[in-house]
């Protein structure tokens, strides 16, 4: 299995649709076997699905998305876990033990449960 | 004991004064300390970006505000380096909703009593409101596949609902380049007719016998190569519309058949006895001036007369030069969306030269000018060096436009743009202001700022006449 994580430093990058750089990793059985980093050429979510297609991701970890290139990849075959944050190495050992998505590695606001409605005091 | 609060000449304020004041303004507002981690964050922040304060505070700001600027282009990181505030930047940030929300982010710096830097502040607002009247202005301006923002579009753009669900032959007058298959594309749309198909043929690219048989079809036989019956195009057509594209340059056999075809609604096909009925709508557009031709005996009077039920006039480029912005704007749009790439805008530099061009294939140039643009932009931004050599200005002018003559090609392209406004409008300053779209006490201030001189008559002597 190939598993793709938008990366930004040794975090995961806050905005995949912004995002430059993707890690993509082989799992086999006993873990980790390659590692490799792939430019993704942000701003443009066709040539960045085109990457993931390319490069064979089976699954794609990454920061907020939008639902443009979120449907994309969806679409793609790709399981998409998005709206993740913190170190790129702790996320995907989270990952391979199969605690991935949970409230430690969500983004603020992004949790499962409860989300906090818009009151729109000042929108419209 | 003590008060906490604090003296103005007009009385005591609460010691939170501060406070009260970020809770009750529609700005969000955060701070950071410098490890980018979240020091406080308002109500109107909660609002906007939907993350509660409490799941906000400690976290770095952009696991909250998760912009497109974070990773290459973050305003509050300029700040911090540059110790300037960054004021209005433009950008978006994604909600749990997966929706792009627009905003305007400022930047500050944060100094303790000292003066010691001790974080960031940034101010951002949701401009969502402003985008979507924006785009509803944007509508205004669009019909089809067009857009325009000039006054002679627009009055076409007002005619065509009517003069589309009429069921009138329509000529569509227009230099070769200006969109006149689009506008006959966007009668048909508007029309009864918009579920059924819409053909063009372009009539001077034929000659009379592949014309008719385009048109009319044949039975098997008709000719050497006629091995089975195919249909023509006012068969295929049939119940929709069809484009007769450069009708003005059919020769004077073909203009007689055509015509039978426009009084009668039938036809022959070729090699056959049988007379066919036909239900199509036609539209009929050339670059050449037919009452021309029919006076000097070229063009039957009776087709012309039989076409120009109604007339719509298409403008050359040169003519509505208020509109190069728009349309550069939907042409990189469309090619970003079709080659993947993300270039989002032309400089200033570079739209005052293509402001300044006269464009003798008018949209059709344009298109081919970008998509030349779009090959040798490597990044974001449309420059001049990407245009077309012929468009830029020679070396000499280069010199110039270096030298500050930015403002003066701005300058330039800034009369260009009020001279053929006023000549539009028959020299009626008001008519021009009003066509420019800017306030008429603005264009007699531009007038006398870029030494136009004024003509001998000018719309008001007109008026009086």
């Amino acid at each position: 299995m190939r598993i793709g994580i938008t990366v930004w430093g040794n975090i995961i990058s806050p905005v995949f649709d912004a995002a430059r750089t993707m890690l993509v990793a082989d799992v086999h059985t006993d873990g980790i076997v390659n590692k490799e980093k792939y430019w993704l050429h942000a701003g443009s979510p066709v040539l960045q699905v085109e990457t993931l297609r390319r490069t064979g991701v089976n699954v794609l970890i990454c920061g907020a998305i939008s639902e443009v290139p979120a449907n994309m990849i969806e679409g793609a075959g790709i399981r998409l876990i998005p709206f993740i944050r913190g170190n790129v190495e702790e996320v995907l050992n989270a990952y391979l033990r199969q605690q991935l998505p949970t409230a430690d590695f969500m983004m603020p606001g992004c949790g499962n449960r409860r989300r906090r409605r818009r009151r729109g005091r000042f929108r419209q | 004991m003590a008060s906490n609060n604090v003296k103005t000449p007009e009385g005591d304020l609460p010691a939170n004064v501060t406070e009260i004041i970020l809770e009750s303004i529609s700005e969000g507002v955060f701070t950071v300390d410098k490890d980018w981690r979240i020091t406080s964050f308002n109500r109107a922040a909660e609002e906007i970006t939907g993350v509660a304060r409490e799941e906000a505070i400690g976290k770095h700001c952009w696991e909250v505000f998760r912009s497109n600027m974070c990773e290459s282009d973050c305003a509050m990181r300029r700040t911090m380096d540059e110790g300037a505030p960054v004021v209005n930047a433009s950008a978006y940030f994604i909600n749990s909703e997966r929706r792009r929300i627009p905003v305007t982010v400022s930047t500050d710096v944060l100094k303790d009593a000292n003066g010691s830097v001790i974080g960031g502040v940034e101010t951002f607002r949701d401009v969502s409101q402003v985008e979507a009247l924006r785009k509803e202005l944007d509508g205004r301006y669009r019909m089809g596949d067009m857009v325009s923002r000039s006054p002679a579009m627009q009055k076409i753009f007002t005619l065509l609902p009517q003069v589309a669900t009429s069921e009138s032959t329509v000529l569509i007058h227009g230099e070769t380049g200006t969109g006149k298959e689009l506008l006959a594309r966007a009668l048909h749309e508007h029309s009864h007719r918009k579920e059924k198909p819409f053909m063009a043929i372009n009539c001077g690219a034929l000659p009379d016998t592949l014309l008719e048989s385009e048109l009319f079809g044949y039975k098997a036989g008709a000719f050497t190569s006629a091995v089975k019956d195919k249909a023509g195009l006012f068969s295929a057509a049939n119940g929709g519309t069809l484009l007769l594209d450069e009708i003005g340059d059919i020769s004077p056999a073909f203009q007689v058949k055509l015509l039978r075809v426009l009084q009668d609604n039938t036809f022959q096909p070729l090699g056959s006895t049988q007379t066919l009925k036909t239900d199509v709508r036609i539209l009929a557009s050339t670059h050449q001036d037919l009452s021309e031709r029919v006076a000097n005996g070229s063009f039957r009077q009776d087709l012309y007369y039989r076409i120009n039920v109604v007339t719509l006039p298409l403008p050359p480029l040169r003519e509505r030069k208020e509109d190069i912005p728009l349309l550069c704007e939907r042409i990189i749009a469309r090619m970003n969306r079709t080659r993947g790439r993300a270039v989002s805008g032309i400089s200033q530099e570079a739209m005052a030269v293509l402001m300044s061009y006269d464009y003798p294939g008018n949209i059709r140039e344009l298109e081919n000018i970008i998509e030349h643009a779009f090959i040798l932009c490597p990044d974001e931004m449309i420059m001049p060096s990407h245009l077309p050599e012929h468009l830029r200005p020679n070396r000499q002018d280069a010199g110039a436009v270096d030298r500050g003559g930015i403002r003066s090609a701005k300058r330039s392209a800034e009369a260009q743009s009020i001279i053929d406004a006023l000549a539009r409008n028959d020299y009626s300053r008001q008519a021009a202001a009003r066509d420019l779209g800017i306030h008429k006490s603005t264009l007699f201030r531009k007038i006398k700022a870029l030494g136009i001189e004024p003509p001998a008559t000018d719309g008001r002597s007109n008026r009086n006449a």
